[in-house]
């Protein structure tokens, strides 16, 4: 079992960079006994090796000093061909034998940035900095929330919006909540971007049991379901 | 004669006929050579250049995705981000003396020396340059200010809140039909109509007697080079190496973009 899942560990990120890589089986690597380590090496050294033709990786280095030199090659070779179409691979297995020492003699390692990963660290960072500005608290369908959100034209007191959360989308930076309420008799269903600056305070008021993700089935009821005071 | 540029086309100058100019269209090659120059010979064998001129070198981009940006203000636009692999070096200056016009040659994107052939691999390394895949012109007034094997950084070069032209290939839509092509009206679905989403009528009766050249009819759509003019740049976030153009740009992510300062009239056209 527990070999059974270092396996799929190990290999469900073969494509990922070399150094996520190398992170994920040193920890791995010293998690477990030694014993699963030479079984694991081989079937990666099976399925990566018609890949590679790097002579650098060929000499498993176990002394600590054969490890520094073999990481500089490891090193110089991402950085110079890391936007290469083959992501070399057997990194993986020449790490795995000196996990605990590359990880120790090189730690101000830059990670390049691959190009696919760009755009969810875009997203990340701009829902970091808007929570520096402003938590946002965990909101949820069913939530009954209370918004208070500031207009720039106008300049006066904020507005403030209550209401159930009928959905929720999730888009990174551009996550929605849609707040449905009965105003002035009428159902009026508003959509808020939770990390906009524009919205000074958003509050979870009470909470309402549901049991769909999308509370679509509220335009149908009567207007005393969606009525907030 | 109006001469239709094809992405992947090369022109060798032909010698044949001193009054006809061609062009040779040739497929791809695995060095995609875009945006050379494409030269037309005039009666008596004289050069004609007929690429036009920018308004200051450029850079080339990949096109990674699209985002919101909340502006300062509150206001939320639409945003590419354009993201840059390794490359956008100069590989080649052109200059009147040489070539008869004036321009930069700058590559993109890495590759291993595997994937070009020794002639390309030769035109880089007489500018010392690493192996690239993707090679294309800026043609300028002047060339001052460019070595071979110089490294075009793209925030030097543009800031935040200049506008951007943004050509790339669209995304191809394959045979289409007059109405998505060519915003043709439908015909009416019901009341006995026989006729929906055809072309409907193609020409006049006896005079002419034929179809005028250049009708619009269904074909192959997108796939083509297309320009996008006047962008804002959002942002240049310098550590990530990205671009936060507002707006959308041709192709899918992972598309070859040409990134150049906007040419408006009056402002930055080169007056030739």
């Amino acid at each position: 079992m527990a070999s059974q899942v270092l396996l799929q560990a190990l290999f469900s990120p073969i494509q990922c960079p070399p150094s996520k890589l190398c992170f994920t089986s040193s920890c791995t690597a010293s998690t477990f006994g030694s014993r699963n380590l030479p079984l694991i090496s081989t079937s990666i050294s099976r399925r990566c090796s018609p890949l590679i033709a790097k002579p650098s990786f060929v000499v498993r280095a176990d002394s600590n000093s054969d490890a520094v030199s073999a990481s500089d090659n490891v090193d110089e070779n991402p950085e110079a061909s890391d936007n290469v179409d083959e992501v070399p691979e057997t990194e993986g297995e020449q790490i795995l034998d000196s996990a605990s020492e590359v990880e120790e003699s090189k730690p101000p390692r830059q990670t390049r940035v691959k190009l696919g990963d760009v755009m969810g660290i875009l997203h990340k960072r701009a829902i970091a900095a808007s929570d520096e500005v402003r938590t946002t608290p965990d909101l949820r369908t069913g939530d009954i929330v209370e918004i208070r959100l500031e207009v720039p034209e106008n300049k006066r007191r904020l507005s403030i919006y209550k209401g159930i959360v009928i959905s929720r989308q999730n888009a990174g930076i551009h996550t929605t909540i849609r707040v449905r309420r009965i105003i002035a008799g009428t159902g009026v269903e508003i959509v808020f971007p939770i990390y906009s600056p524009n919205i000074k305070e958003i509050k979870v008021v009470k909470h309402r049991k549901v049991r769909q993700a999308r509370l679509y089935y509220l335009k149908d009821k009567l207007p005393r379901f969606s009525t907030f005071k | 004669m109006s001469i239709i540029s094809s992405p992947f086309s090369i022109s060798i100058p032909c010698s044949n006929s001193s009054s006809s100019s061609s062009l040779s269209f040739s497929t791809s090659f695995s060095a995609q050579f875009v945006k050379l120059q494409q030269h037309q010979r005039k009666r008596g064998g004289a050069m004609v250049v007929k690429m036009s001129l920018e308004a200051g070198v450029g850079v080339m981009g990949t096109k990674l995705g699209m985002m919101s940006f909340f502006q300062p203000n509150g206001e939320v636009v639409p945003v590419t981000v354009v993201g840059f692999k390794e490359g956008n070096i100069v590989t080649q200056i052109k200059t009147d003396a040489t070539d008869g016009y004036n321009a930069v040659q700058v590559g993109y994107r890495r590759v291993r020396d595997r994937k070009l052939t020794k002639p390309e691999m030769g035109h880089l390394e007489k500018a010392g340059a690493i192996p690239m895949r993707h090679l294309q012109e800026f043609r300028l007034q002047s060339v001052d200010g460019f070595e071979p094997n110089q490294r075009l950084v793209f925030d030097e070069l543009f800031n935040e809140g200049d506008l951007v032209d943004v050509s790339g290939t669209t995304i191809g839509k394959g045979f289409q039909g007059g109405i998505k092509r060519h915003n043709f009206k439908r015909g009416p679905m019901s009341h006995g109509s026989k006729s929906h989403r055809q072309l409907g009528s193609i020409g006049a009766g006896t005079t002419p007697g034929r179809v005028y050249k250049g009708k619009k009819m269904p074909g192959r759509m997108g796939g083509t080079n297309r320009k996008t003019r006047k962008l804002k740049i959002v942002k240049i976030d310098k550590d990530l190496n990205v671009i936060m153009i507002k707006g959308a740009l041709p192709g899918k992510p992972g598309n070859l973009l040409r990134i150049a300062p906007a040419k408006i009239v009056g402002k930055n056209i080169p007056k030739n």
